[in-house]
């Protein structure tokens, strides 16, 4: 590397947000969000549409005004320090592309504002250009590319600078499942490499578990839970939380805890440790529990469907008004309106509050 | 090498190349024919320019050296015995076309711009208490006799007095659409309505026959169309451009003459062509406010008609043709950048 490159990388810088809150008129788009990113993190924030992630990113990023609160990014507080001051890179969910420069001079468009000089551009514009694999499309203009194709060089424009922190918005939701896979790799090795801090933003959870160091869960504009994505998805902190994660998503059962067993339509589990209430709901994943004969289990309900996907089979229960799916090995079979057992370990059931949708815990 | 599933549908166009040749022979007799008619009103005024008075009088004649002989007396009429007269005229309407386009395009698009990016949400009561002042000042001085400076100081400090106290006495707030249509209202009466108001505004400022005046007039009569038709176009850029290019690091100017300039010449020059052609041709107003030092073209042309020989329809002829000259070279060179489609590929969706 160079004197000019090397004055370009910044050091790792932490973000700290502090009650952040956005108002757009009378809409309340972002609630008390306080977060706290450590230098050289792999954030993401995830949640359902229109939850305000995006929201977020722009106010970090200085684009959206901060109603109240504060921002700091390293030592500085940059509430209302203007985009250009904060030495951030964006990859905006619509690209965002210049569309009268050639993808070359987009993805070179941070380095030419930054004067460097030509030749070391041409290379360093080669590189981000390769690093997408957009080497041989650098002199078509971004009305001649495919959608995945400005996606990428969206993401190069992005990369090809060495900001302080790096935030993209949903930047590889365009793209075929075989180059989101490899794209993903390839974000996740450029991020460990370098150390920059990241903020991603996705409503896509494979994508948050595999690049996360910690995921941010969002919803309607408050912050759920913060966590690794193995504390998010096995230690959810409310319903929302445990509804979200996983694919399929938690099963619920309502009902109530009463001297340490829970009880719910056709069901009783050792609630062991927990306080005694009316309004409980029980939840626990697919994975975690298995079919078995009628009666050997904790539960007896009417198979509504059987499904195959390939590696594993589901096994759709009707009890009551609720479905409840458990995931079976791909070898298991079982006919539909037979009445099986589902049989759950005390271990992997959690209980929620119905009233707040808080996770209840047990008192020891 | 038809597509084996071509799709056939009443009213497929087709095209020109692959017609048959009677029917490619009855579309170009048509459009010859159309041309034809098109065109005929020039060349009627071009051979008309070289025409003799007789020629003209004892015509219709239509083909030089046949029908009559052509005479270049009246373009000797104009440009060297009226030399003066005619150069004072066309350079008059150079200058005032060219200074007030340029200045209603630059106001107008920067006031285009501002409205397509910031939220304005002025105060109506505020608003209304300026014009209150305004026109109580106006009546103070006109009809009572005040002294201006006092009035007009005490006008100002009542306004920054009380402006905020009477601004939350009542909030009725206005949006960009409203300041938008005020704007565009502006053009609603017809210019005959406004020619007296204007011309005595001129008269009490000494400005009469002047380019200024002139020249602001037709800005400000232009101002309208530029911000409504720049504010379209400049909508349609997005945001995320700009945001992006600062991000990048890019300064304001930086991102204007790098993103937004570039993207926004085809509505440029839209706009430039339709405002200077409107100056160009502009013969109203000018007539009331310009009398000799000021004239334009259209003045010219006009006052040839007026003359005690009757209509001179050969020298007007020759100056028809040359204020149409510049229209016609400002058209094809701005042309090349009135295209569509710059932004395709900017966003997705
Ligand atoms: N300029 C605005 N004015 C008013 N409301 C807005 C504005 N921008 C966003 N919102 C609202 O704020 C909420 C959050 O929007 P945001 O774009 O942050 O969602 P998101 O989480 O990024 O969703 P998606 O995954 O669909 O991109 C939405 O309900 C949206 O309607
Ligand atoms: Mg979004």
């Amino acid at each position: 590397m160079n004197a000019h490159s090397s004055e370009l990388t910044a050091v790792a810088k932490g973000i700290t947000a502090d009650k952040l809150n956005k108002f757009y008129g009378g809409f309340h788009a972002l609630k008390d969000f306080s977060l706290e990113v450590v230098p050289g993190e792999f954030l993401v924030l995830l949640g359902p549409s229109g939850c305000g992630k995006s929201t977020a990113l722009r106010m970090i990023a200085g684009l959206e005004s901060i109603s109240s609160g504060t921002l700091t990014i390293g030592d500085r507080d940059v509430t209302d320090v203007l985009p250009k001051y904060r030495d951030i890179a964006m990859v905006f969910q619509s690209y965002a592309l210049y569309p009268h420069k050639t993808v070359g001079e987009n993805i070179g468009f941070p380095l030419k504002v930054a004067k460097m000089p030509k030749d070391e551009m041409e290379r360093t514009i080669l590189a981000a250009a390769n690093q997408v694999e957009l080497a041989d499309l650098l002199d078509r203009l971004p009305s001649q590319l495919s959608g995945g194709q400005r996606q990428r060089v969206a993401l190069a424009r992005a990369m090809v600078r060495r900001p302080s922190v790096f935030l993209m918005d949903e930047p590889l939701s365009n793209l075929d499942a075989k180059l989101r896979g490899n794209m993903r790799a390839e974000l996740k090795h450029m991020q460990s490499e370098l150390g920059i801090t990241t903020i991603y933003v996705t409503h896509d959870q494979i994508e948050a578990m595999t690049l996360a160091h910690r995921v941010a869960v969002m919803r309607d504009g408050e912050l759920q839970q913060l966590g690794t994505p193995k504390q998010v998805y096995s230690d959810p902190a409310n319903l929302f939380v445990a509804g979200f994660m996983g694919s399929p998503p938690m099963n619920f059962l309502d009902g109530e805890i009463k001297d340490e067993m829970f009880a719910g339509p056709g069901i009783t589990l050792a609630a062991k440790g927990y306080a005694d209430t009316a309004y409980a709901t029980l939840g626990f994943r697919p994975e975690d529990c298995t079919v078995v004969e009628k009666g050997a289990g904790q539960l007896d309900a009417p198979v509504y469907t059987f499904e195959m996907t390939g590696d594993q089979s589901l096994v759709t229960f009707r009890a009551g008004d609720k479905s409840l799916v458990v995931k079976m090995p791909n070898d298991f079979e079982v006919a539909a309106d037979e009445t099986a057992g589902i049989s759950l370990p005390t271990s992997s059931a959690c209980f929620f509050d119905q009233a707040t949708g808080l996770r209840i815990r047990p008192a020891s | 090498m038809s597509a084996p599933t071509r799709r056939y549908s009443l009213f497929e166009p087709n095209k020109i190349g692959e017609l048959s040749p009677a029917a490619k022979f009855i579309l170009y007799s048509f459009l010859a024919a159309w041309s034809l008619f098109v065109l005929f009103p020039i060349y009627w005024l071009l051979i008309t320019s070289f025409k003799t008075p007789a020629a003209v009088n004892n015509g219709p004649f239509f083909l030089p050296w046949v029908d009559f002989q052509p005479s270049l007396h009246a373009w000797r009429d104009l440009f060297i015995l009226d030399f003066e007269d005619t150069f004072r005229a066309y350079s008059n309407s150079i200058i005032i076309a060219v200074s007030s386009t340029a200045l209603s395009v630059l106001v107008g698009s920067m006031a285009a711009y501002s409205l397509s990016r910031i939220e304005f949400a002025p105060n109506l009561i505020t608003i209304l208490y300026f014009v209150a002042l305004l026109i109580g000042s106006c009546v103070a001085i006109g009809v009572y006799g005040a002294d201006l400076w006092l009035t007009l100081a005490v006008a100002v400090a009542l306004f920054f007095l009380l402006a905020r106290a009477v601004g939350k006495l009542y909030t009725v707030r206005l949006k960009n659409g409203d300041i938008l249509f005020w704007i565009i209202s502006q053009r609603i009466l017809a210019p005959i309505v406004v020619v007296v108001p204007i011309y005595m505004m001129f008269q009490s400022v000494r400005l009469l026959d002047t380019h200024i005046a002139l020249i602001l007039t037709y800005a400000v009569v232009n101002m309208p169309i530029v911000v409504w038709l720049m504010y379209d176009f400049f909508s349609s850029i997005p945001r995320d451009l700009e945001e992006s290019a600062q991000i990048d690091g890019a300064t304001m100017i930086m991102t204007f003459r790098e993103i937004v300039l570039p993207l926004s010449r085809a509505g440029l020059s839209a706009t430039t062509l339709l405002v200077m052609i409107f100056a160009w041709n502009e013969y109203l107003l000018a007539l009331f406010i310009s009398t000799s030092n000021a004239q334009t073209l259209p003045i010219l042309v006009a006052a040839m008609n007026a003359g005690e020989r009757g209509i001179l329809w050969w020298t007007m002829s020759v100056a028809i043709i040359v204020m149409i000259i510049p229209v016609v070279v400002l058209a094809v060179v701005l042309q090349k950048y009135i295209t569509k489609g710059l932004l395709v590929g900017a966003v997705k969706g």
